[in-house]
């Protein structure tokens, strides 16, 4: 059939004939049988002889008339084919044995008679699930040197110099066939560790330079960086942070990049724009990363301080950029951190934002500020003082409160000359009608141009920054107002009876701040804020009998007496208002001073404030002010005595009438009020008597061993000789709280020399104290102190000294025992001696 | 002379307390200075003639030698019972008052003569006013000079002086020292 079919078709068809099956030659085996039948039958056998071999050929081959060529072709595309197969082949016969071997297993007859080849394919599910192990391992090996593959990217960049670096790429590549892991744990160990070091420090350094170079092309190795940042190495990760924070420093741009919106991003846009915009995405993208980086790091303890840093320097430099409200956030989050260096950092980076407001247009100063608010708040007010004295570097227009109300009359007056300018213009109008719509374009072009050049000028219109600064002094305010609130709470129920010590980290701050802006507090808030303070500075008043606020230490009760005067100084300079009741408070509060245990700046600050700069004393009240102060600044060092002096002087001046109190008339004479005796504990300066004692201070600390003193005490005593119009000739035309500070420095230069000295003299002045001021509970409380101390130590004195007779004693009964024991002994010699010359003699008389 | 009874002191001290708060106790507690005795003890209130008299123990003890029509008046008189029973604080009471007042207010030196002709104080007159004064609290008016002029009742707090308009009256007149002129046959 293929004969005719290939004749008939053509010569140009060859059909091949059928493919022998594959026999090798080895396997063709003749058996036994065949070659008796062949023996036996020797006519089969010629048969076989007698095939024409020709005709066979013929038929087998088909194509013996083809040319060569032709068929050899064939051939070859035959074999070709038959390979493919082969190649095909062994996956099959794999698949085959998968699936042959559970036949191989043994199967399970189930109950329902069901054949199960079940170990089977467990065995073969194992075996997928082991492959599947492998290959993860595989990954996982592979995952571990990504970023030494990162490297390797890096250092095809940009070192291509070193040469240790060619060794070890070629080392990491050679093998690229070897298990991956194997391969870098072997140059892991071939490199040390400082030699890794230093070269992803060179490296950082050089895509660092690259960076600076030029920003715009080499943006993507900011990826490299943050990569190189993850590092294993803590020191690498923090160079990488460093490295990456002096970068971002640099190219980040002084606008804020916002995100496109869909329009834009449907517009065509040109090449560079597109450039552009690839390069901010990428560095936001960046930055971004980089910021989470910090506040993920920032929680471990090794890299607090290096993340706190970078935060801190990036809000320095860029409190306008995006993502600025998570660096504000972590960093206020910080500013009552333990660590006295972060703190420090943090606080100057808050600083420098408030103070610096020009950067962000005091948007980032409402958030800052608000968010210290409430982290005050969550933290019930426990917190480190340095957090809130950040304030103080805020700063305010003067005119702020003023503003609104000169707006309004501003609102008003144009009302007024609108009404008048209207009936002007109704008048006009039917006239110039074409002259008006020209008016109206030309203001409407002006009014455009404004709005143009604000946002282009980047500077805030002084409507908001108004209001910017109002809502910032309104959050500081609540902030101030809730740490005296919360003082005020725990102290009132500390003196009820609970005797949980409460410290009031911020109020000292707190009270500072109000002190600072206490010219724009609120007229309502006033009487409120008055009255907390009088409650905070200890005042009692016996009409409520509200329990007695004793917590706070002097200097504090002392600033809440500083800041209400200020306060109320600042606010009603209009209306002279007499606050007698910090004025008692002052009064009782020197009593209480302690030179080591409060600050003496503050007393200082309290007398320039209160008295000093106060316009004006009445005359009781001065007089047991200066009564007061001369006895204070007999029983103090040097540096309070000068600044007691300075506000004593100044109050003489003030009040001549009181200079009879220079006079040595006791009684005071027609001028002594209802209380004719002087009265050192009372609680009232009314009620003290002061204009009927004497001031015999002044001629005692005349002879003060400080020469300012004495000179300031001879210059007041001067005054009695003078007319009440007159005024001595000023010394020191300094305030107290100057002439305190001078002087309190002095005393600390000349401190190792006269340590002795001032000791000394610091105990007589206790001694003093005692007498001119008959001692209160406190001092008593001291007194019994002193003199158990002073128990202990002659009992120690004692104890020695009869230790010392004691042993004098045994010393003694020592002596006499061992002289006894001596003499026993010469007397035991002598007998011996005795009895030698005895038996001698003897001997001498048997002879 | 007798002493009080206690509704008299009652509404003696209610008007003291009005003006010295707390202080009252210093005022009837501290020793005595007048009286001829070397101890002249405490001050006590008499009541004399519908005249209330502040005086030393010594004084009072001698006064009672004397009988009652003949005695015209014993210590110092700081007020009078009125037929309706009321109590009145008298100018007399002045230097007490000035001594242990509480609250007070200072008045400009060319204002002062307007208030010892005995009209009330208005904000433009006032020169300083103690900071926690309250509208009802009895305040003593002084000069800048710091001599009682005489005393009152504060219309207004402190704050509210501030935003109140200049002719606002910010002390109501009770007692002055021009009295002494103007009232002289009353007085005695």
């Amino acid at each position: 059939m293929g004969k005719r079919s290939g004749n008939k078709k053509g010569k140009d068809k060859v059909v091949l004939p059928p493919e022998l099956p594959e026999i090798d030659d080895d396997e063709v085996v003749v058996s036994d049988e065949d070659v008796e039948f062949y023996s036996s039958d020797k006519r089969g056998a010629d048969l076989v002889r007698k095939f024409d071999q020709k005709s066979i050929d013929r038929y087998v081959r088909r194509v013996t008339g083809k040319d060569e060529g032709e068929v050899e072709r064939l051939y070859e595309e035959r074999e070709r084919k038959r390979q493919a197969t082969e190649a095909l082949r062994p996956r099959r016969q794999q698949d085959e044995d998968m699936e042959v071997d559970p036949v191989n297993a043994l199967p399970i007859k189930t109950l329902q008679g069901k054949l199960v080849y079940n170990n089977a394919k467990k065995a073969r599910r194992e075996g997928n699930v082991s492959g599947i192990k492998s290959k993860g391992k595989e990954e996982s090996a592979d995952a571990k040197p990504s970023v030494q593959k990162d490297e390797r990217k890096g250092k095809h960049k940009n070192q291509k110099g070193d040469s240790k670096l060619q060794n070890v790429q070629s080392q990491t590549e050679v093998p690229k066939g070897k298990l991956h892991s194997e391969v870098l744990e072997e140059v892991k160990e071939e490199l040390s560790a400082e030699e890794l070091f230093e070269k992803k420090k060179g490296q950082l350094a050089e895509l660092g330079m690259a960076m600076l170079e030029d920003p715009e092309s080499n943006i993507r190795s900011l990826n490299d960086m943050l990569s190189i940042s993850n590092d294993k190495d803590q020191k690498v990760v923090k160079l990488g942070l460093m490295s990456l924070l002096a970068v971002f420093k640099d190219i980040i741009p002084s606008y804020r990049i916002r995100q496109l919106t869909e329009k834009e991003l449907a517009v065509e846009v040109s090449k560079e724009v597109k450039k552009t915009r690839y390069y901010e995405y990428t560095l936001i993208r960046c930055y971004k990363a980089y910021l989470q980086k910090l506040i993920s790091l920032e929680k471990q303890t090794n890299f607090y301080s290096v993340a706190v840093r970078c935060m801190c320097a990036l809000l320095d430099t860029a409190p306008h950029f995006n993502f600025h409200e998570s660096l504000l956030a972590s960093v206020v989050k910080n500013l009552s951190s333990s660590d006295d260096v972060v703190r420090k950092m943090c606080c100057e980076a808050i600083r420098s934002l408030f103070i610096n407001e020009g950067k962000h247009r005091g948007e980032a100063t409402i958030e800052a500020v608000r968010l210290i608010a409430d982290h005050v708040k969550l933290n019930d007010c426990q917190l480190h003082p340095d957090s809130i004295e950040v304030f103080l570097s805020l700063r305010f227009d003067e005119d702020l409160g003023k503003d609104d109300e000169e707006e309004n009359e501003k609102n008003e007056k144009p009302k007024k000359n609108k009404r008048w300018q209207n009936k002007e213009v109704s008048k006009q109008l039917p006239a110039s009608d074409k002259k008006k719509t020209r008016q109206e374009l030309i203001s409407k072009a002006r009014e455009e141009v404004d709005a143009d050049l604000r946002a282009v000028s980047f500077t805030l219109g002084p409507k908001e920054r108004r209001r910017i600064q109002q809502e910032t002094l309104s959050a500081i305010f609540e902030t101030y107002f809730r740490i005296l609130k919360h003082t005020l709470s725990t102290s009132v129920s500390r003196s009820k009876g609970s005797n949980v010590s409460v410290s009031h980290p911020l109020l000292g701050p707190c009270l500072e701040g109000l002190g600072k802006f206490a010219h724009l507090i609120d007229l309502d808030f006033m009487g409120e804020l008055i009255a907390c303070l009088k409650k905070l500075s200890g005042y009692t008043d016996l009409q409520d009998k509200s329990p007695r606020v004793d917590s706070l230490s002097v200097s504090e009760r002392l600033q809440c007496c500083i800041v209400a005067f200020k306060v109320w100084r600042n606010n009603l300079e209009a209306l002279n208002v007499d606050l007698q009741d910090f004025f008692v408070q002052l009064y009782n509060l020197i009593l209480e001073y302690r030179p080591d245990r409060d600050r003496g700046e503050v007393l200082a600050d309290a007398l320039k404030t209160l008295l000093w700069e106060g316009k004006q004393q009445d005359m009781l009240r001065a007089a047991a002010f200066i009564k007061r102060l001369a006895t204070f600044a007999l029983s103090f060092g040097s540096a309070e005595a000068i600044a007691a002096l300075i506000t004593l002087k100044h109050l003489l001046q003030k009040n001549s009438k009181c200079r009879n109190m220079l006079e040595n008339d006791s009684g005071g004479g027609s001028m002594s009020s209802l209380v004719a005796k002087y009265d050192p504990e009372a609680k009232d300066p009314y009620l003290s008597g002061g204009l009927a004692s004497v001031l015999w201070e002044l001629s005692l600390l005349e002879k003060h061993y400080d020469m300012s003193i004495s000179s300031m005490a001879s210059n007041i005593l001067s005054m009695a000789n003078l007319n009440p119009t007159q005024n001595p000739v000023p010394i020191l035309n300094v305030n107290p709280l100057e002439a305190y500070k001078d002087l309190s420095i002095e005393r600390e230069l000349s401190k190792p020399q006269g340590k002795v000295l001032t000791l000394n003299c610091k105990r007589k002045r206790r001694g003093k104290e005692f007498v001119a001021l008959s001692p209160d509970a406190l001092e008593k409380a001291e007194c019994l102190v002193d003199e158990d101390d002073l128990k202990e130590k002659l009992e120690s004195h004692f104890a020695v000294l009869r230790g010392i007779s004691e042993n004098e004693r045994l010393r003694a009964e020592l002596n006499h025992t061992m002289s006894s024991i001596n003499m026993y002994k010469e007397y035991k010699k002598q007998k011996r001696k005795n009895k030698k010359t005895k038996t001698g003699s003897k001997k001498v008389a048997k002879v | 002379m007798r002493p009080l009874d206690e509704k008299e002191t009652t509404m003696v001290f209610e008007k003291l307390f009005k003006f010295t708060g707390p202080n009252l106790k210093h005022l009837l507690e501290r020793p005595a200075v007048e009286g001829p005795d070397p101890e002249p003890g405490r001050y006590c209130l008499r009541l004399h003639k519908n005249r209330v008299y502040y005086a030393s123990e010594a004084l009072v003890r001698r006064a009672t030698a004397v009988a009652r029509p003949r005695l015209a008046a014993v210590g110092t008189p700081i007020g009078k019972f009125t037929h309706h029973g009321s109590f009145h604080l008298t100018v007399h009471a002045l230097d007490l008052l000035a001594a242990h007042a509480r609250r007070r207010v200072w008045l400009k030196p060319d204002t002062e003569r307007s208030f010892l002709f005995g009209n009330s104080v208005p904000k433009s007159s006032l020169a300083r006013i103690t900071e926690n004064t309250k509208s009802g609290d009895g305040v003593v008016v002084m000069s800048m000079s710091d001599v009682p002029l005489g005393f009152g009742i504060a219309a207004r707090s402190a704050q509210d002086c501030r935003k109140a308009d200049t002719n606002a009256v910010v002390v109501l007149h009770q007692a002055d020292a021009g009295e002494y002129l103007r009232k002289e046959e009353e007085l005695m």
